[in-house]
């Protein structure tokens, strides 16, 4: 009996015209700015030959909600939750990088506790940003379960955030001068079971995703960004590491107390495909899970009582001048320029250096040859969040 | 250290004529390095390849209006593990209706954006870029958004930018705009 699905041989088409000569043109295709795969609103215009890429021309400003300008209208203080909404996935390293910034000028000095706490948050931030990174990056990549994984260990972080700080995503926690709230020591010793519970958990991630069959025929030799890519474009974070550079701010120019702390920087060496690839990008980012882990850790041992909250001025006006801030946020180097006049009490500008922003111009530059499935991996793998990207 | 680095692209670039700005108190601010607008690309051509600076990467790019002049930032970096380096290169553009400024896009990749997003915020054309188009606002919007005498457009293909029924304009912060927007619209009508 023939079955229903037999349709016997393909019908050859009869054209009348010399297949040579057909006309043949690079298709223009969409990708977003509504698309799961661009982790928010993104467009971006691939020309495709077929199934490859011929160029891919990124356009920005879906979420463009002018932070800068309306900066110069605000007080100092007022800035805070504007910067919360760059990069919302890790708001607790933009604030800290702002606040890092006005103090600098202000030549506030920042209580050891309210340091080490912000240390503390920061990491502990990152590693949510990883998780979510990690998660997405599987569906992006055609698996669902590891986000699952991910979204209920980065629960955990935001669970203690939102009784910390009373916010789950966008904190206002930060403040110019120390912390708004203290940690108590129950928060503090979940913290602790936190981070036994994680360490366990990233080895799963590894079991599970990491030396995966089909996640390392995606990902491995898959966007090659190489360390002269990326100096020439400026990249920083685990991108930069993952082509290879052991460049780390927090080791190599610290900031804040982290010259304290003892922990690896970790770099991708090419161990599954080769380096600067989507691979190493992603596993740079598995292995700095634990690295904050060990630094939290050596919070814990480090904390003291003391106070939070360093001598700021009620008003505060800033003196004339300008100065430019970096710090290592979960996405790469984050950087503020400010400039001020004397005794206003807003910024005169704001320049916000974003990591994404930065990394999203290397787009064009890798896309050229690749698959469409596989630029999909590449984009996951730069771990972009949008409202950074267009501030 | 700003002074060295200016003395060494003095000798080095005829007619670059630089000038460090040292801070009083250099633990507080940033100096900066300004050199002439017209040199800006042998400046940075000679800082990224010389041995004794070598920056490696262009870090950002970044734009200050000072309504007598504008100013275009350079924030050069070296990425070597044991000496970083940092540095704020300047130029000064007086010219405020057309003002230009050579790219420096063949000689760091990052200047492509990071100059796109100047023009779209500040109206300063990169002389030679390769995609000179606006960036994070659309194509056809009007004026210079970061320039501190601009009065946002009343008509945007149709739509009504800044409606009064959505605005709250009694709002403390708005203040300060108010201000700016009616000292604008003033020197306008001059």
């Amino acid at each position: 009996m023939q079955s229903r699905w037999d349709i016997g041989e393909p019908i050859k088409p009869t054209l009348n015209v010399d297949t040579e000569k057909l006309k043949s043109e690079l298709l223009v295709l969409n990708m977003g700015p509504q698309h799961p795969a661009t982790h928010g609103v993104l467009r971006i215009e691939i020309w495709t030959d077929s199934e490859i890429v011929a160029h891919a021309i990124p356009h920005l400003g879906y979420l463009h909600r002018c932070m800068e300008k309306h900066s110069e209208n605000l007080d100092f203080r007022g800035v805070i939750p504007f910067v919360d909404r760059l990069d919302y996935l890790a708001s607790m390293n933009m604030e800290w990088t702002y606040a890092m910034t006005i103090e600098k000028m202000l030549g506030t000095e920042v209580p050891r506790r309210a340091e080490l706490l912000r240390i503390l948050t920061g990491e502990l931030q990152r590693i949510a940003s990883h998780l979510m990174a990690f998660g997405t990056y599987a569906l992006d990549l055609g698996a669902f379960t590891p986000f699952l994984y991910a979204f209920d260990y980065r629960e955990k972080i935001l669970r203690l955030f939102e009784e910390v700080s009373g916010a789950r995503l966008l904190y206002n926690y930060i403040w110019i001068g120390g912390l708004w709230n203290d940690w108590t020591d129950d928060q503090l010793s979940r913290v602790a079971t936190f981070c036994d519970e994680m360490e366990e958990e990233a080895k799963k991630y590894h079991d599970l995703v990491s030396m995966n069959k089909i996640f390392i025929e995606r990902t491995a030799n898959v966007g090659v960004m190489n360390i002269q890519d990326c100096l020439d474009f400026g990249a920083s974070g685990p991108v930069l590491r993952g082509a290879g550079m052991k460049w780390d701010l927090r080791k190599n120019e610290p900031y804040s107390l982290y010259s304290e702390f003892d922990f690896d920087v970790p770099v991708g060496t090419g161990e599954v495909g080769q380096v600067g690839d989507c691979w190493n990008r992603y596993i740079v980012r598995m292995k700095e899970v634990v690295e904050s882990i060990k630094i939290i850790r050596q919070v814990m041992d480090k904390l003291e009582p003391g106070s939070i909250m360093g001598k700021v001025p009620k008003v505060m006006k800033l003196p004339e001048g300008e100065v430019y801030v970096r710090a290592e946020c979960p996405r790469g180097e984050l950087a503020f320029h400010l400039v001020t006049k004397e005794g206003a009490k807003e910024p005169y500008r704001l320049k916000v250096k974003s990591p994404c922003f930065t990394h999203t111009s290397m787009l064009p530059r890798v896309a050229p040859g690749q698959m469409i499935a596989d630029f999909v991996a590449t984009v996951g793998s730069i771990d972009i969040v949008l409202g950074e990207v267009d501030r | 250290m700003h002074k060295e680095l200016s003395d060494l692209i003095n000798r080095n670039v005829q007619g670059a004529n630089a000038v460090a700005f040292i801070p009083a108190d250099s633990k507080k601010f940033d100096g900066s390095i300004t050199v002439e607008a017209s040199h800006i690309y042998k400046v940075i051509e000679f800082l990224k390849n010389n041995k004794e600076t070598s920056f490696n990467s262009l870090h950002t790019q970044s734009g200050v209006d000072y309504l007598d002049y504008m100013e275009v930032c350079y924030m050069l970096t070296n990425y070597d593990p044991t000496a970083p380096r940092n540095v704020i290169i300047k130029v000064k553009l007086t010219d405020r209706v057309n003002p230009t400024v050579d790219t420096i896009v063949p000689l760091f990749a990052a200047a492509n954006f990071q100059e796109r997003e100047i023009y779209d915020m500040f109206g300063i054309k990169f002389n030679n870029h390769p995609d000179m188009r606006r960036i994070l606002c659309p194509d056809d919007w009007s004026g210079w958004p970061l320039r501190k005498d601009y009065i946002a457009q009343k008509d945007y293909n149709g739509m009504t930018v800044y409606p009064d029924d959505k605005m709250n304009f009694e709002d403390r912060d708005f203040i300060v705009r108010q201000d700016m927007i009616k000292k604008a619209q003033s020197e306008k009508a001059q």
